[in-house]
């Protein structure tokens, strides 16, 4: 197993695999608890309409997707106090409509399908080392943000009125942690694809928050699930010749199912 | 007045064009052990808000009075029920909370922000429960939580929204007795907001009463709950 080790195009898949189960399932923990979950999902297909609307107009994909990326998960944090609309709603409707306009734009661009696809959604065993800095980048001031911003992130989302009674700008951190949201699910896309992005940013979270009794025990556990999941994915698909992403994925869902199952039984 | 903790002065309150109470004028006195009643949907959360800063007053203004030359400080105690039972928070980080607003943005809470969050976990009778989970407390211990975590900000003004809703007596009880504890032991001045007559009528010195016109009337205790003046109130609501 140590081979994988020495296969250069390996190692940089798994120090990718690591940085984004790093990057993201502490991020997990949150994105949980505020009922965001599908969040990743919608953003993936606005992304996907950037990156198609770039490749029309001959532009560079990556920072299109980026910006309205970042632009998409800042309206998340104007709507999240809304009192019209359930947040679940728009992120329903961001879903459907980026997926039309992504696919009518990849219809009307000069290159083929397959090269947007890649583009957008990245491959975990083709990311570059230019890739992997700005993850490590991105990932450490994101998780600097959590660590030390921790209770203004913590009480914005679990008490709003009395994070406001204590003067603390819960508009401010809603918007902070949306955007470092944003930077972080764009660079996990674009370097490990939409579908781990979106696992990441689900199950470690849900898995974690089955069975701990407290919200600094859900950030280890779920930042260590994480970890072990996306590891063992990689070596688990370079022993049996499986694609890597939904690899990792299919360990992270059994974690998950592990996790629900035994706070089931234990009637937690 | 000297002894005048918050002034509320010619104050009109409302959502943009929607006005909710109009013309308030009244004061809270250092000490008070004040409960605000009035129908559903009368105003007592939009006034309990306008009082913590949240909601700003469309005319009027209000005042807070310093105490020895520091911002008065005001302790806010929510609704029990509208905290998310999924966070996985124990006792003693939900009593911590209360000191977020004191140590500064982007810091983490230290070891003696915690021993004072336990400290005031010990007043309400809860220390022996502070690492439990939050969520699996039963609500009056849920609401001593709650109030240590209020006190655990050294309060001036503790204002509390329905502070024993869907509580039995016996609890209810227990609730308030400990709110009388608090006021009588450090001379908190204490408002409480509740749709509950019988937390009011065996608890409060002096009552405010929102009537069906949008105005707050303040007074002794005995004053206020006369029959003639809660069917006044009340009329609105059963028609």
């Amino acid at each position: 197993m140590i081979d994988l080790l020495t296969v250069p195009f390996m190692r940089h898949t798994l120090i990718a695999g690591v940085l984004v189960a790093l990057g993201l399932a502490p991020l997990s923990v949150y994105v949980v608890l505020r009922r965001i979950v599908f969040v990743g999902a919608a953003v993936a297909e606005i992304s996907s309409a950037g990156v198609a609307l770039a490749v029309l107009f001959q532009v560079e994909p990556f920072a299109v997707a980026l910006v309205l990326t970042v632009l998409t998960f800042l309206g998340f944090s104007r709507a999240a106090d809304s009192p019209r609309l359930p947040l679940e709603a728009l992120i329903g409707m961001l879903y459907a409509g980026g997926s039309a306009a992504a696919v009518l734009l990849i219809v009307k661009a000069p290159r083929g399908e397959g090269e947007i696809l890649n583009v957008l959604f990245g491959n975990i065993l083709t990311v570059p080392v230019a890739l992997l800095w700005a993850m490590v980048a991105t990932f450490a001031i994101v998780g600097a943000l959590q660590f030390f911003a921790s209770k203004e992130l913590l009480i914005s989302a679990y008490d709003p009125d009395m994070a406001r009674a204590l003067g603390i700008n819960v508009n401010l951190w809603n918007t902070v942690f949306y955007v470092a949201l944003g930077f972080a699910v764009a660079i996990a896309i674009r370097g490990v694809g939409a579908l781990l992005t979106f696992t990441l940013l689900v199950a470690p979270g849900a898995a974690a928050l089955c069975f701990v009794r407290g919200l600094g025990a859900a950030f280890v556990v779920a930042t260590t699930m994480g970890l072990v999941a996306t590891v063992a994915g990689v070596f688990a698909s370079y022993l049996f010749d499986f694609p890597t992403g939904p690899t990792i994925v299919a360990i992270l869902a059994a974690v998950f199912a592990l996790s629900y199952g035994y706070a089931a039984i234990r009637g937690t | 007045m000297a002894n005048e903790l918050v002034s509320v002065r010619g104050v009109t309150l409302g959502y943009g064009s929607r006005i909710i109470l109009k013309n308030l004028n009244f004061a809270i006195q250092r000490g008070d052990f004040m409960g605000v009643m009035g129908p559903n949907g009368s105003g007592k959360t939009t006034l309990l808000k306008a009082l913590l800063g949240l909601l700003t007053p469309i005319g009027g203004s209000i005042d807070l009075t310093p105490h020895d030359g520091v911002p008065l400080r005001i302790g806010y105690v929510t609704q029990r029920e509208r905290l998310d039972s999924h966070f996985p928070l124990s006792s003693l980080e939900v009593a911590v909370m209360g000191r977020f607003g004191m140590i500064g943005a982007m810091r983490r809470p230290r070891r003696q922000d915690y021993e004072i969050a336990r400290g005031c976990l010990r007043r309400v009778g809860m220390e022996h429960r502070a690492a439990l989970p939050y969520r699996e407390l039963s609500g009056g211990q849920q609401q001593r939580v709650l109030i240590a975590r209020a006190l655990a900000g050294e309060p001036d003004l503790l204002l509390l929204d329905e502070p024993t809703n869907g509580m039995d007596l016996e609890a209810e009880r227990a609730i308030m007795e400990l709110l009388l504890d608090l006021q009588s032991e450090k001379s908190t001045t204490i408002v409480f907001v509740t749709h509950l007559l019988s937390a009011i009528e065996h608890f409060a010195r002096r009552v405010a009463l929102i009537t069906r016109d949008g105005t707050v009337v303040i007074g002794a205790k005995e004053q206020m709950l006369a029959p003639e003046t809660i069917a006044r109130a009340y009329a609105a609501q059963e028609l």
